[in-house]
């Protein structure tokens, strides 16, 4: 629908196109599923009818009326404007003038999901079944044991505890984005009642007349009634890249294309106008634009998939467990009760009750990490989102290139020089003494407007704000570098008359005195569209002699002019004359309306072309995503050539590869004729764009691995998204402008603009690039891919230490043993001493170079596999389980308990009655003494499972590394395994500790049964990840490479 | 369009599909790939061996483990004895008849015209006594307060100065003046520090008990038995201990030897009262025992409930 109509309407009716995309979107994902699974269908459909308020035509006609007519609508006057009663009215009825920021969920409902998502409602049920096991205990015993109300009160505890830590990250995280947004308070001036006041923008209402001059944002969308030389900047609206001017007339039927009308949140770039407030708020062009992006679905974040399918695989392993052992207790014939807290133990040792806030810790280091490296991340999921991405659409200006106009050739003395374009002047010099470049730099000099802001002493001449159009200020950047102050060199040099450029002539003329205080002369000096200056000129400077322009010096020029033009570089001409003195002689009036001076058979002196340069950084970046297999899509509104050239000089189009037009031209033979196979890179025009079918689009994504899209308007750009995601990439798509938050939503990953970024899009966006640079985006995509491979190892590491807690409790239902592991160290495990460790393995650096390997497969390569579940569970966890039985074994034995007589004295052993049980030496132990026993028993394998944790976390440091390779360089898991020691033994030996968490101290000896086991851990390990290098692809990789 | 001519060749994708959903029945067998639940039957072979040879290397881990471990533990006595081991110093005691249904706890009910009831009780003590009855075989001695004792000797409990509380007598259960045996918790090496003179730190319980037995026997862990709570306390009288108030000091120490017997205290309560449930305490007294009462931290005594319906 949005393709092949009304492309006279050129680009201006972008806001219609982006509506009109959004009625295509069926909340379906590429492959036809509904893209989050908490939206179905019937309620999409209620969205919808939200929405159709703001997808209605932007239907109206302030600018066709006229201007007596509107000030009768709004009761306002051109030069009293608004009464204070009526602004206060109009205030009062529509509201303040500010965008309605996007709906948020409140905050008690974000709460509540981190209280009652993940595993929290497993262990809720584990809670809640403690409660109702001592309720019954207590109702039904004279003395209950108040084991079961602890534990419930510390799991409501733990899961509230880790509910508000969650959220505070969260919250957290979301607070960078409000202060980013209130940055710069804006204000507007205002006249009411005859008086001009200073307003804050929100505070504008309908009908008030306001001023605004260059350099100002649009307050609101306005009527222009007065203007001077006044111009806006509509890209942020558009996509057009020029500034407009805008007048009083009104010019067109299109509210976007008449000249009267100037929109809200757009930019003043030029004069100063006077205008009627037409609409406010989200009433504005701009209101409804964001209004639409909000009301667009985004669906889960890969890594939030992946979170979501590792929670219901570990909460099936739980509930199944439980389940089975329920019913097991049963056929034991174990009272219901017991068959009750059974389960709850399983549930309890089952959860990895930290692992989530482990996650959140991870991904907010990570964040933090990547801000300081100028991505600003706004949802804590999207950090890993970028390391998935396998196709990046990125704008040009100002992400590839610098945004900065700047000069890089000149052409004069019959040679094309190249100028230095980098951003640190660290290029190419070239000879300043030649008098075709004095000549040349003279009139770049002087016939220019451009200035430089005041107050910028300091700062390098590149990055020096111009006041003026982006050619001048090169040309001006250029000069004050060869030349030195450019300034002075204008004042010795007095302007005396100045014809500006026009689109009609299509030059700039000045007449200025000349430095040379001998020389009467005045010299005129002419800069505009090089063939325009050619026909101009009769004679041509060349080596520091005037020579007659003729066919060969003609041909000389045409062969410049084009080698520039094809480099995508604006070209500009320049000539100058000495006008003698006896015509003009000093004080001659020049008349630059009637134009009393020769403009024809000047002297030519050269060219100049300019270009917006590609950052330093970029072509490296754009390599190392190709290298770690991500498809650079340039999305811009420039022009094919421009783009390409661009494209070319970061490797967007890899040197030799050609685009269908290049074959044809190397052939010789017609653009149809070509194999479009053959051509591996391609530029699409966005007119072509607009006559493609979705399937074509498909074609040309799949056969062309270099695309450079040119001319498109933002919104082609949600097409080019869409397509991308039809074929299963997961895409990120950076955009600045307000038309690019249906993109920017749509797409896997957003990216905003930072610094040229208009607020929309930030919004819109999932992450910001603080300096709006490309090459920031490959910090990121290298950030989230490290993120995912240390999560991995992270949730290995957390998942291993699941088995030696549950299987003590299988063991005491089916070996009748007293149990070695209680509910509360199995919370001291998780909670605590695994905690530090786990999240120490996000500081983990790569084990190879991650930019040099392909994207993550989101289908295939989860997060947490069987692979990892194999490895946690079937091995490593294995021998941890048998580290701690025996550690159990040994310190029963010890104490006079050997092995064989454990099996089945559960029930004496848990007997308050039974107050001598006799152990293998005859001893007779009260109740008190032996649960004594048991739980330093469960101390000891508390410890033990610490112990083979430090192997543990040192195997999962690599994947496929041997650890001596990798190195133990990472303090913060150096730091973390004397944390858990410390606090093992804190918890075993610190004073209370038997009262608080049954916890006893051990004899040093306990320490050591678990250190074999250890060992073989280690051992076991690094000799797995030898054969994986030895044998790659092979069965144990297969098997066991997580 | 231009590049749009016809594409006869199949395309593979670049970025990664979703694999096709398997319906139940192709989970659990696909013929089209020979896979059951999701491996084909080499695959699972290999699995299973490789999991096989694991545990089996597992396994004979641990057992060399658990060998090392065993071979430095002496048969005869533990490890750690007293203060180094977890039992610690201060003996509990125990009680019988003690029903095999824990959760019956330590309530002893019954109703005394029933036999049936009574005999539920009477039967538990037999079994409890069996050892001390058939003493063949077992190198025992008559022990008496006034000779030298050996550590290594075993002294023999006379099962015939029960009293009243006899297996022919059926305990006293019949005839609803029940007996409960009491017995100290043996631990190894543990020796008692006896009260065994009356001055200012004798306890006041212990007083009448002590001068009221011969100073040559007073060489004992004194047991006393009183009703728990207030109430109990007001029921509780008239109660008889045979054979003596208390554990003779020549039983200890207990160092596992063999045919070791636990001296036993039976104590009879002449009058309970009727249908209602009388909460006895009963506790050991040695200078070396230290008493706690409170439910969660019982130490030094031992507590049960008697009903006699």
């Amino acid at each position: 629908m949005a393709l092949g109509s009304d492309y006279e309407h050129g680009r201006a009716d972008s806001y219609r196109v982006a509506t009109v995309i959004a009625t295509d979107d069926d909340n379906r994902t590429a492959d036809g599923r509904y893209k989050s699974r908490r939206k179905m269908p019937a309620k999409a459909v209620n969205k919808k009818e939200n929405l159709d308020d703001l997808k209605q035509e932007l239907d109206i006609d302030f600018h066709k009326i006229s201007p007596e007519e509107l000030y009768q609508r709004f009761q306002t006057h051109p030069e009293n404007g608004l009464s204070h009663a009526k602004a206060k009215e109009n205030l009062e009825r529509d509201g303040p003038n500010a965008l309605t920021p996007p709906k948020q969920t409140p905050e008690w409902v974000k709460f509540c999901k981190n209280l009652f998502g993940g595993f929290a409602m497993l262990l809720w049920i584990g809670a809640i079944l403690c409660f109702v096991a001592y309720s019954i205990q207590a109702t039904t015993s004279e003395e209950p044991a108040d084991d079961n109300l602890y534990l419930g009160i510390v799991l409501s505890a733990v899961v509230i505890v880790t509910g508000i830590f969650s959220y505070y990250q969260e919250s957290k995280s979301s607070k960078i984005m409000e202060s980013f947004k209130n940055m710069v308070p804006q204000f507007a001036t205002v006249i009411r009642e005859g008086e001009k006041l200073t307003l804050r923008a929100e505070d504008l209402v309908l009908g008030d007349v306001v001023e605004v001059k260059f350099g100002d944002r649009i307050p609101a969308d306005i009527r222009i009634i007065e203007a001077r030389t006044f111009k806006v900047d509509n890209s942020s609206l558009t996509g057009e890249s020029e500034p407009q001017s805008r007048g009083a007339e009104f010019t067109h039927e299109n509210p976007l294309e008449t000249k009267n009308l100037a929109f809200f949140s757009t930019n003043a770039v030029e004069g100063t106008a006077k205008g009627v407030v037409i609409s406010c708020g989200d009433h504005t062009v701009m209101g409804r634009i964001a209004g639409l992006a909000s009301g667009l679905d985004t669906g889960e974040t890969p890594i939030a998939k992946e979170i979501h399918h590792f929670i219901h695989l570990i909460t099936g392993v739980a509930v199944f467990l439980g389940v089975t052992f329920f019913v097991i207790a049963f056929i034991l014939g174990y009272h219901w009760l017991d068959a009750v807290i059974f389960l709850i133990g399983i549930i309890v040792a089952n959860v990895p009750e930290g692992l989530l806030a482990t996650v959140t810790v991870c991904l907010t280091l990570t964040a933090k990490r990547m801000a300081s490296k100028n991505c600003l991340v706004k949802n804590l999921e999207a950090v890993e989102t970028l390391g998935s991405t396998s196709t990046i659409c990125s704008d040009k200006t100002g992400t590839l290139t610098q945004n900065r106009m700047t000069v890089a050739h000149m052409w004069f003395d019959n040679q094309i020089i190249e100028a230095d374009t980098t951003e640190d002047q660290s290029g190419v010099q070239y000879d300043r003494t030649s008098p075709g470049f004095k000549a040349l730099s003279r009139i770049a000099t002087l016939c220019n407007r451009a200035e430089f802001k005041g107050g910028q002493d300091g700062v390098p001449i590149l990055k020096k704000e111009v006041s003026g159009d982006a050619s001048e200020a090169a040309l001006l950047k250029c000069m004050e570098l060869a030349l030195g102050d450019v300034m002075n060199i204008r004042k010795r040099n007095k302007k005396i008359a100045e014809v500006p450029f026009n689109s009609t002539n299509k030059y700039q003329v000045s007449i200025h005195e000349v430095e040379d205080a001998n020389d009467p002369r005045f010299l005129l000096v002419m800069k505009g569209a090089p063939e325009r200056i050619l026909e101009r000129c009769s004679t041509i400077f060349i080596n520091g002699k005037e020579k007659v322009l003729d066919e060969e010096m003609k041909e000389a020029f045409n062969n410049a002019y084009m080698e520039l033009g094809g480099l995508g570089e604006r070209v500009l001409g320049f000539c100058d004359f000495m006008l003698p003195s006896d015509k003009y002689p000093t004080g001659f009036k020049f008349n630059t309306d009637d134009i009393n001076f020769p403009i024809d058979n000047l002297r030519f002196v050269g060219l100049m072309s300019m270009i917006d340069p590609p950052r330093a950084a970029v072509p490296d970046a754009v390599a190392k995503c190709r290298s770690a297999g991500i498809k650079v899509i340039m999305v811009t509104g420039d022009h094919p050539i421009t783009a390409k050239a661009i494209a070319k000089s970061v490797g967007i189009i890899s040197e030799g590869n050609e685009t269908i037009e290049d074959i044809a031209q190397r052939l010789n033979i017609p653009i149809s004729e070509v194999n479009p196979r053959e051509a591996k890179a391609a530029v699409v025009h966005g007119a072509e764009l607009r006559d493609v079918s979705s399937d074509q689009l498909d074609e040309i994504l799949r056969y062309h691995t270099e695309i450079v899209f040119a001319r498109t308007s933002p919104q082609q750009k949600l097409i080019i998204v869409e397509g991308c995601q039809r074929m299963g990439a997961i895409v990120a798509v950076t955009g600045d402008g307000v038309n690019d938050s249906p993109a920017l939503k749509k797409a896997d990953i957003g990216v905003a603009m930072g610094i040229a970024g208009s607020d929309v899009s930030k919004q819109a966006a999932d992450m910001i690039l603080l300096d709006d640079n490309f090459a920031s985006i490959v910090t990121g995509v290298e950030e989230g891919r490290l993120i995912f491979d240390n999560l991995k190892k992270s949730i290995a590491y957390t998942l291993t230490s699941n088995i030696p807690e549950i299987s003590p409790f299988l063991a005491f239902i089916l070996c009748d043993i007293p149990l070695p592991l209680g509910t509360v160290t199995i919370l001291c495990i998780d909670l605590g001493t695994d905690m530090v460790p786990a999240i120490s393995l996000a500081y983990e650096h790569a084990e190879a170079d991650i930019m040099k390997r392909p994207p993550r497969d989101p289908f295939n390569d989860k997060l947490v596999n069987s692979r990892l579940i194999s490895m946690a569970y079937g091995q490593i966890g294995m021998i941890q389980a048998a580290a701690g039985f025996f550690v159990y074994f040994v310190i029963m034995a010890e104490n006079g308990f050997l092995p064989m007589k454990l099996f089945g004295i559960r029930k004496m052993w848990d007997s308050k009655a039974v107050n001598d049980l006799t152990d293998s030496y005859g001893q007779e132990w009260t109740y008190r003494d032996r649960k004594t026993l048991e739980y330093t028993c469960h101390t000891a394998f508390f410890i033990s499972i610490v112990v083979v944790q430090w192997a543990d976390l040192i195997i999962c440091k690599t994947r496929r590394n041997s650890i001596f390779h990798q190195g133990m360089r990472n303090w913060a898991l150096n730091f973390g395994l004397v944390f858990e020691t410390v606090l093992a033994a804190f918890l075993s030996y610190c004073p209370g500790m038997d009262k608080g968490l049954r916890m006893y101290p051990l004899k040093l000896v306990w320490w050591f049964p678990a250190i074999p086991f250890m060992l073989a851990i280690f051992v076991y390990d690094e000799t797995r990840r030898f054969y994986l290098r030895r044998n790659p692809g092979g069965w144990l990789e297969q098997e066991t490479y997580y | 369009m231009s590049k749009n001519n016809g594409n006869a060749e199949k395309y593979v994708s670049e970025f990664p599909q979703p694999a096709k959903k398997k319906t139940f029945s192709e989970i659990l067998y696909d013929p089209n790939e020979g896979t059951f639940l999701g491996r084909t039957p080499k695959s699972w072979g290999q699995l299973i061996t490789f999991y096989t040879i694991f545990y089996i290397v597992l396994t004979i881990m641990f057992t060399i483990c658990m060998q090392v471990m065993l071979s430095t533990i002496n048969e005869h006595h533990p490890k750690w004895k007293l203060d180094e081991s977890l039992i610690g110093t201060n003996p509990g005691m125990g009680l019988r008849p003690l029903s095999e249904q824990t959760e019956r706890g330590s309530v002893i009910r019954f109703n005394k015209n029933k036999p049936k009831e009574a005999a539920y009780w009477t039967e538990l003590l037999d079994d409890f006594l069996k050892d001390y009855n058939h003493t063949e075989g077992r190198q025992m001695k008559h022990c008496d307060p006034s000779q030298v004792h050996n550590p290594d000797d075993v002294c023999v409990v006379d099962i015939a100065k029960f009293g009243p509380c006899s297996s022919a007598n059926s305990y006293g259960y019949r005839t609803g003046t029940p007996c409960v045996f009491l017995k100290l918790n043996k631990i190894f090496d543990w020796v008692p520090e006896v009260y065994d003179t009356v001055d200012g730190s004798t306890p006041a319980e212990l007083r009448d008990v002590l001068t009221s037995t011969k100073v040559e026997e007073r060489k004992q862990i004194w047991v006393t038995c009183n009703g728990h709570y207030g109430k109990d306390k007001e029921q509780f009288n008239n109660i008889t201990y045979y054979p003596s108030q208390g554990f003779p000091a020549y039983y200890y120490p207990y160092q596992n030897q063999p045919g070791y017997l636990s001296p036993v205290v039976a104590v009879q309560i002449v009058s309970p009262p009727d249908h209602e449930m009388l909460e006895v305490e009963c506790r050991a007294w040695a200078k070396n025992i230290i008493y706690s009462g409170s439910l969660l931290d019982r130490r030094g005594s031992v507590t049960f409930q008697l009903i006699v319906d």
